[in-house]
């Protein structure tokens, strides 16, 4: 309520904008926000399969929580692809490639995946998505000389992801 | 003086998200007082206006060391020194934009 108006008087007034954003290096970088939003696209293939059409309202309630699901699953995508390369282009250095050759074909895949993910429901390429962007955070926490650990996420779907062991 | 400043980027989340507004005092003798890990609004000359917690002040050189103080970060050493005539102002308040839960 209170942002609410707030809000309206920026809309009459506009008030001004004050930058947090990244193109000033803050230096807080971590790959599991890509590593989410990749395990929701797959989460979001599972509810997809997992719908089934029956009457005249189930089949509208149907096509309700498919439009939903697949705007999820185009939103999620994007964004563990943005995340990826936000990584990529102010994280990451010159030396950091040199000790990890892979890194650009990982990330040129990551890009892939993540579309591919977007142009089909089929959970396999969910599942690589996910396994792509695991092997980017362990190598990002490689680089940051931070011992990873393994663990099935403690939701579904409960893939295996990669964390800092801290 | 208090003065209204709309928040645009993320990288002071999960403490602030794009969209929250914050008001902040525009008093400027309070400047010297301000504290470690309080959140100021301020100009840079190259970035321009600009919301960064707050390292360390130096009452003394009438600056304050902003931004990370994590291995990585090269904004403190980029942003350099924020002289306190460069201030705009202290946040005292914060208003969240709803998080929206899908």
């Amino acid at each position: 309520m209170f942002y609410k108006i707030i809000q309206t008087i920026d809309r009459f007034l506009s008030i001004p904008e004050a930058k947090a954003h990244c193109d000033v290096p803050c230096g807080i970088y971590d790959p599991i926000t890509a590593q989410i939003n990749a395990l929701t696209v797959v989460r979001m293939m599972d509810l997809m399969a997992g719908l089934t059409e029956g009457d005249d309202q189930a089949r509208v309630d149907f096509h309700n929580s498919m439009s939903r699901y697949i705007a999820v699953k185009e939103e999620h995508a994007e964004k563990a692809k943005h995340e990826v390369r936000v990584i990529w282009g102010d994280f990451i250095k010159d030396t950091h490639v040199e000790k990890y050759p892979e890194l650009p074909g990982l990330v040129h895949k990551i890009m892939q995946l993540g579309s591919k993910s977007r142009q089909t429901a089929d959970r396999k390429n969910g599942v690589a998505f996910v396994e792509a962007v695991n092997q980017f955070a362990e190598i990002f926490w490689g680089i940051k000389e931070v011992k990873i650990k393994k663990a099935k996420a403690p939701y579904a779907p409960a893939l295996e992801m990669v964390y800092p062991d801290l | 003086m208090l003065k209204l400043i709309k928040v645009t980027g993320n990288s002071l989340s999960p403490f602030f998200l794009s969209g929250d507004y914050v008001l902040i005092k525009t008093y400027r003798p309070a400047f010297k007082n301000i504290q470690s890990g309080s959140t100021i609004v301020f100009n840079h000359p190259d970035y321009g206006l600009l919301i960064k917690r707050v390292l360390a002040n130096h009452p003394d050189s009438e600056a304050l060391q902003v931004a990370g103080n994590h291995e990585d970060s090269i904004s403190s050493q980029k942003l350099g020194l924020i002289p306190y005539s460069h201030i705009s102002g202290i946040v005292i308040f914060h208003i969240k934009k709803p998080r929206i839960q899908i």
